[in-house]
């Protein structure tokens, strides 16, 4: 037998819940706000915090884009999209300007999100200090104090053993010039994009019962040493090899044939985008020519 | 027409959380207020909020000392429970509130601590017409550069709000609600000033 589920899976109840939690995060941005996460028909770690997060604020009139890694297709935005897309009737899209609500896993897309979008991150571990301190309520403690010697002594000592900071993501910021926040597993050079941004940022821990936010045009500042300054994942003379794409986040590959690295667009529907214009104009230049 | 506890409550959220996000921004929810068919002594967006937020597992209190009626409602409505100021999660502000009631419980009320600044109050305000041509300057996470701001408050009363939201994490957020079924809030982060005021 197979039952008819509610609207959005959840309860109203539930929903509730997670909705008061999701606007105390925005009234406190950066801080992780505890909430009682439920069960859910994927394992915790899967992106369960973001699920809880885009069924509780979804209706029937959004469209909902979900990304793993800068990928649309990956079994884990696919399964997401398919259990939102079941329980809500909810339209689907891959490309990030068409979407009301992003879901992502460690990614924020290549292109500018908007103020009437929302972008739903999914957070393993949402507690920043946690490297540092292993109890719960001594962090907190810590938060409440402004206690962030730990977080600065985390990049320390990777330059002392490394000679830079080497966090190759989750690289925490300030938020608000108060709470040090981790940004979810996204590559640093994703970060200078939740500062001031245009769209709403929320983030979900499952595992770790925690919802966080970064409202927009809220000051977010990645933690750097005045003589080892922030930098991102530098890409420079390289590109994608399927659409040329320069100044985006790129993954490295290797081609099987020629034993060659090669590089390629993380954000699959950024890179579609691109190789259709290319295609098109292609097309349009033969066209064009052919009347010549 | 009934109100849509699904989809109407969804839609509300929404607004609301928009407006959360970006202070000062009003939203409207005159569409979802069409589906209210209950005759309360306060407004329907002030209705609709509360059903949006409300449920079993939170308190609320209602300032004015003969609303017993209305307190019975919205308990039946959202299963919250009402509580004294000082314990509860929202507080509701009528129209009929005198500023020096609202000004003892914007003293009185929950604020929140330093370990657990989400454990406090949230205002549901009742005001007159909402406008972004106001005495108010908003600054703040949320506001791009500034926002201007109209509500019923008083000047004493912003400064009451201001005093409880100097110790940031610890504050009120406020939702304001008014005839036209006009929304606004003022989270705790928001800078206001008053015009003329320092």
């Amino acid at each position: 037998m197979k039952a008819e589920t509610h609207f959005a899976f959840f309860d109203e109840g539930s929903k509730k819940e997670i909705r008061r939690a999701i606007m105390k995060a925005v009234a406190i941005p950066g801080y992780q706000v505890p909430f009682a996460s439920r069960e859910m028909p994927i394992a915790r770690g899967w992106g369960t915090g973001g699920l809880q997060i885009t069924l509780s604020i979804i209706g029937k009139s959004d469209v909902l884009k979900v990304i793993d890694q800068g990928a649309d297709e990956s079994v884990n935005a696919v399964s997401i999209k398919k259990l939102v897309h079941e329980t809500t009737g909810v339209e689907l899209t891959d490309r990030t300007e068409d979407a009301d609500i992003i879901q992502s896993r460690h990614r924020i897309p290549e292109i500018a999100l908007t103020k009437e979008q929302i972008i739903v991150l999914q957070v393993p571990t949402p507690e920043p200090l946690r490297g540092v301190e292993a109890r719960e309520y001594i962090t907190k403690r810590m938060h409440s104090e402004y206690d962030y010697s730990g977080a600065w002594l985390i990049l320390f000592e990777q330059i002392m053993k490394y000679g830079k900071t080497a966090t190759a993501a989750d690289h925490p910021v300030y938020v608000n010039h108060r709470y040090v926040m981790a940004p979810s597993p996204i590559p640093r050079f994703d970060n200078p994009k939740i500062h001031q941004s245009d769209a709403l940022i929320l983030l979900g821990a499952g595992r770790e019962k925690k919802i966080y936010a970064v409202p927009p045009y809220t000051n977010v500042e990645s933690l750097a040493f005045d003589d080892y300054p922030f930098t991102v994942e530098s890409f420079e003379g390289m590109h994608c090899h399927l659409c040329s794409g320069a100044d985006v986040f790129l993954d490295e590959l290797i081609d099987h044939t020629t034993g060659e690295t090669i590089y390629q667009c993380n954000d699959t529907s950024y890179c579609m985008e691109r190789m259709n214009e290319n295609v098109n104009e292609k097309e349009k230049a033969e066209v064009e020519g052919s009347y010549a | 027409m009934a109100i849509d506890q699904v989809h109407d409550l969804q839609q509300v959220y929404r607004k609301i959380l928009h407006s959360m996000s970006r202070p000062g921004t009003i939203s409207s929810i005159q569409k979802n207020v069409e589906s209210v068919d209950y005759n309360l002594p306060c407004y329907d967006a002030t209705l609709l909020s509360a059903m949006t937020l409300l449920d079993a597992e939170v308190t609320f209190h209602i300032l004015s000392d003969n609303q017993h009626d209305l307190i019975e409602k919205i308990s039946d409505y959202t299963l919250a429970r009402f509580a004294p100021i000082d314990k509860a999660d929202f507080v509701i502000v009528l129209r009929e509130d005198t500023e020096a009631t609202i000004q003892q419980a914007l003293e009185q009320c929950k604020d929140g601590n330093l370990i657990d600044p989400q454990q406090s109050s949230t205002w549901i305000i009742e005001s007159s017409l909402l406008s972004n041509n106001g005495e108010l300057t908003l600054t703040g996470p949320g506001v791009q550069h500034t926002a201007q701001l109209h509500t019923s408050f008083s000047t004493a009363l912003w400064q009451a709000r201001n005093e409880r939201t100097k110790e940031y994490p610890i504050g009120i957020d406020l939702i304001f609600a008014d005839e036209a079924s006009q929304i606004v809030c003022v989270p705790r982060t928001t800078s206001v000033k008053l015009m003329g005021v320092n």
